[in-house]
Order: structure tokens, then sequence, then C-alpha cells
């Protein structure tokens, strides 16, 4: 339980960023946040308190944790790595015609 | 068979070969881009060839274990005919726009087609993947590609549009992750088929968090109406062949999407006991309204053809919801309609604006006495958007209307009908400015035009080849009755996937 209540405070906190913050980088920022609170939270739900593999064949392999959601989080990693690092070449390229990072100087964010 | 590994790695591999040719040699590239389009193009036309007659009986399913790995463990590509529809508008589609671009952005753009070519991939690999993680990996591939391509001709309105669309659908990825992580850890499997096959034993709740965090998702992506922001500025700053792709071909893959996850991985009787279909219809009728009175109001071309787009997604969604067979029918039909009409008004479109000062309507003044072949063009769509008869929108929307009044939804009838009269009411308006004369010679008419077109012949030609489609489509529209009704008997029966993915 205290899992699930932990990652619905990060994550929230991150979308209050995303939400309230008047800089895209702080956003980008609350993104990140976001992002991070998903994967404790899935490494936490997912634990089973059991060895870790790889197991070796002599071993017996019983109680072990899941290696799926390590993998899955690791390429969650990338993507949100990869996204973080291109929001950011964006507001650098930006910073080429403008040198605010308000969002409600550069039209708004729910406005279209 | 492996063919479907080849559709995904053909425009995958091409794009990363792009930029070694580039340091060789520049002008192979063209032959490249051309090469790799044709060989995913007769990939595909191979993959026809080989299973006419499954295609013919609708019955065709097709497995690649990736790795030799059997489904419930391993990565499945897989192609039954709601794949096979919806590949099929994709590969023809794209390779047109590419051979478009050629025209329009001209060879001298490496990285447009490194992005495009990475765009075809990762469309491809959502339709044919059979696992639930792969499908994320791939939105979000598609998702960084594209907001690349709307900022690529890295102005201030374009860099803004760039970074508002990534905030959007970043967050709607992130929205699908979580729904995966609960699938996952309460199931233990990402493979589609095995989902399905057990979602049912899920509590309510958890079948009900899942099901909210995909149509959120899903909803950001496709921009419905409380997500609807970032559509307007993304579709109207990208060069036009990057706005046909992205209003006719990207959001078809979430209306893809949307149909395999909650008719086929997720049941759909969920949706309906709750009621919650019945709010779906509500939100997406609400969206097409509300994007049909924007286009309205809007005095920007481009804006203009995308604040469209989400009345007819409002509409496309609405009508999949039903979910009668008439309904699936009408709603796919109305994909294909959609596809052609925004593709070819906007090649038309890219191509009529080289003639204008600017983007405003008002500005469009004499673009007929200049380019009457492609305005014929562009009326021609632009009729099929309104539902004139001799085109697939007319009888698209007409089956659409028929199955809103067939489970008496009345009021959403009605809708789609003041959505078609609205949008004769602001096409026309462009039209009549269109025609209006102006006499070039004059000092005050005249004005500077830059055309920046590579290959002035290739555009019009591939613009007025979509517009052939949208008129013969709707003569012939009675043919894709048959095909069109197996998707839609494989949509409410999911078990058949299920035993051929698991069985198989």
């Amino acid at each position: 339980m205290i899992n699930h209540i932990v990652f619905i405070f990060i994550f929230l906190l991150g979308f209050y960023a995303i939400l309230v913050k008047k800089s895209l980088i702080k956003m980008v920022i609350g993104l990140n946040i976001m992002e991070g609170a998903i994967f404790y939270w899935f490494i936490a739900i997912t634990d089973r308190g059991g060895i870790i593999p790889i197991v070796q064949s002599t071993q017996v392999a019983f109680n072990l944790n899941d290696p799926i959601p390590q993998a899955l989080i690791l390429t969650g990693i990338v993507i949100g790595a990869s996204t973080s690092a291109f929001l950011l070449t964006l507001i650098i390229e930006l910073n080429k015609f403008t040198d605010s990072t308000n969002p409600d100087q550069l039209g708004g964010m729910i406005e279209d | 068979m492996e063919l479907l590994l080849l559709l995904i790695i053909i425009p995958l591999l091409t794009a990363f070969l792009i930029p070694l040719i580039d340091i060789i040699n520049k002008k192979a590239r063209r032959v490249l881009v051309l090469a790799a389009s044709l060989a995913e193009f007769f990939t595909f036309l191979f993959l026809v060839i080989n299973n006419w007659d499954d295609i013919a009986d609708g019955t065709i399913f097709i497995i690649y274990k990736m790795g030799g790995w059997f489904p419930p463990l391993g990565i499945v590509l897989s192609m039954d005919m709601l794949s096979f529809y919806f590949s099929l508008l994709i590969t023809i589609s794209v390779m047109f726009l590419i051979l478009y671009s050629i025209g329009y952005i001209g060879h001298h753009e490496g990285k447009y087609y490194v992005l495009i070519f990475l765009m075809w991939a990762a469309m491809q690999g959502i339709v044919l993947t059979g696992d639930i993680f792969n499908f994320y990996v791939f939105v979000e591939l598609l998702l960084i590609t594209s907001a690349a391509l709307i900022g690529f001709r890295r102005n201030k309105k374009g860099t803004i549009a760039s970074i508002k669309y990534m905030f959007y659908g970043v967050i709607g990825g992130l929205f699908i992750f979580i729904g995966i992580i609960l699938l996952y850890s309460n199931l233990g499997t990402l493979n589609y088929a095995e989902i399905s096959a057990n979602f049912t034993t899920l509590s309510f709740n958890t079948q009900g968090i899942i099901s909210i965090l995909f149509l959120m998702g899903l909803f950001i992506k496709l921009g419905i109406f409380p997500f609807h922001f970032w559509v307007a500025r993304a579709q109207s700053t990208a060069p036009s062949p990057i706005s046909a792709l992205l209003s006719g071909v990207v959001e078809k893959i979430y209306i893809y999407a949307f149909l395999r996850l909650f008719w086929m991985v997720f049941n759909f009787n969920y949706l309906q006991t709750t009621g919650l279909d019945k709010a779906i219809i509500f939100i997406a009728i609400t969206s097409s309204i509300i994007g049909h009175i924007l286009a309205l109001q809007e005095s920007d071309l481009k804006r203009m053809l995308a604040y469209s787009t989400i009345g007819h997604l409002g509409i496309i969604v609405a009508v999949l919801t039903v979910n009668t067979k008439l309904a699936i029918i009408a709603g796919l039909l109305h994909v294909l309609s959609h596809l052609l009409m925004k593709i070819s008004l906007f090649t038309t479109t890219g191509y009529l604006l080289q003639f204008a000062p600017s983007h405003q309507i008002k500005d469009s003044r004499g673009v007929a006495q200049q380019n009457m072949f492609v305005f014929a063009g562009f009326i021609i769509a632009a009729a099929g958007m309104m539902g004139l008869p001799p085109m697939l929108g007319f009888f698209s929307k007409l089956y659409i209307v028929k199955s809103f009044l067939e489970k008496s939804y009345y009021l959403s009838a009605l809708l789609t009908i003041v959505g078609s009269i609205t949008a004769l009411i602001y096409y026309a308006r462009y039209i009549i400015y269109g025609f209006k004369k102006i006499n070039l010679n004059s000092p005050q008419e005249f004005r500077l035009i830059l055309s920046v077109l590579y290959r002035e012949r290739l555009v019009t030609d591939i613009a007025l080849m979509f517009v052939g489609a949208v008129i013969i489509t709707g003569l012939i529209y009675k043919t894709f009755f048959g095909p069109l009704e197996s998707v839609a008997n494989l949509l409410h029966n999911p078990s058949i996937y299920i035993d051929f993915i698991l069985g198989g």
C-alpha cells in the first residue's frame, strides 16, 4: 500500500510541476519526475523479495525475482532519456528566436 | 513469415543507411530513398500475392515468432484482417507521400528522409506487433520522429508547436505505460492474446482503471476534445507532406490501437456494462462538433484543415464505439475516406500555398486562375469532406448516420449531418476566395512568389492522383464491404485471434 501512496504522491508532484511551473525546463523536469515515479513503482510492486536472476544451473531456482520488469524499465529509461533530450534540444533551438522559456509568453500550453 | 519482419526492417534499416550514404555520395541518397520505398511496397505486394486466397476470404492470419520463441513467452508479429487493412493504408499512402516529399522538399534534406522512414517503421510496427510493450516503444518512436518533423522548418512557430506536441504526447504515453504496468503486475504477461484470454479474471475495479488509463492515453494522442490543444499548431506548422501524414495516417494508427486494444485485448463488454461506451460517444461527438466550430472561425487555411481533422476523428471514434457490425464497417470506411481526402487536401494545399503570400484564407485570391487543375482537385476533395455524392465521403457518412439511427443515437446522427453542413460553409469560403479574379500585372496585386518546390510536376501529379483515388474509391465503394465485414467479425470474436496466436 505504501508503494501506491508514494507513487501517487511523486507522480502528482511531477504533474504539478507541468501544470503550474512557468518555465519549459522545469516542465521537462516535471516529466522526468513522473517517469521516475512510474519506474520506482513498477520495481516496487513486482518485487517478491526473492534472489536476483541470473541463476547458475547448479543452483536450485526457487523464489526468484521476475527479471522482466527490470528489462522493461531499462527500455522505459532509454525512452524517457531520449524524450527529455529531444525536448531540451527543442528548448535550446527556441532560444535562438526568443529569450523566454515561459509557456504563457509562447502562446500557452492550453491555447491552440 | 519473415515478410512481416521485413515490413518493419526495411524502413528502419534505410533510416540508418541514409546518413552513411550521405558521407560517401549525396546523389546516391536519391536512389536509396526511391529504392527503399519501392522495396517496402513490393514486399507488401509479395505478401498480398502469396496470401491472396486468404485475403479474399478475409481469413488471413500470418504469424512471425521473433527468435523462434513461442507466443506467450516471446514477442510475436502477427497480421490478421485488421492489421492487414491498416498496413495496406500505411504502405501505399506513405510511399506516395515520400514521392511527394521528393518533389516538395527536394533531395537536399537528408534528415527529413531519415525521420520519415523511422516514422514508417514505427507505424508498421504498431500495426503488426502482438506485444503490448512493443506497442508502447513504437508509439514513443512515432512521437519523437513526428515531433522532429513538425519542427523541421526550424522557425519559432514550428519549434513551439513541436515542444507542445511533445509534452502532450509524452504525458499520453505515460498513461499508457502505467496501464501496461498494471496489466503486467496483475497478469504476468505482455502478449495481446494472453492478456485477452485472461482479462476478465481481473477484478472489476482493475479493469476499469486499466481501461480509463488507456483511453486517456489514446485520446490525448488522438487529440479528442479535452486534449485537442496541440492538433492545430502541430498540423499547421509542419511542411505540407508531414501535415498530410499526421492528419491522414498517424491519427489512423491510434484509431487502429483503439480498435485493437479495446475490442480484441480488453473486454469490450466491460465498457458496455459500465456505460463507459455512452460516455465515449458523448465525448467524441462533442469533440467532433467543437472541431467543426473551431474550423468555422479559423482564418488560416492549414489550421482550418487541422480542426476539420478533429471533427472527423470524433465521428470515427463515436461510430466505432456504437459497436454494431454496420457501425464498425462505416467507421472503417470513413477511416479510408478521411485518409484519402485529408491527404489530397493537404497535398493540393501544399502546392496552392506556394502561390499565395500567406496561409490566410483572404490571401488566397486568384489561386484558381493560376493553377486550375490542382484547385479543381482541392474542390473535389473538399466536396468529399462535405459529403457530396460521387465521392467516398458521402457513402461513409451515409452509413455512419444509418448506424447511429439503427441504435437510436438520434442526436449523434443529427450532429454528424450538422458537421457536414458546417464543413460546406468553411470550405466554400476558401473556394470563393480562390475564384476571385486578380490582375497579376497591376502594382497593387503584384506579389513576389518564390516557389520552393523542387519538382513541381511530381507534386501536382501525386496530389491529383490522391484526388483521383477519392473519386474512384467512391465509385467502387461496394467492394470494400466484404473485407470490412470480415474485420468486423474478427473484432466481435476476439477468440479467433487468441486461438490463432496461442495455438500456432
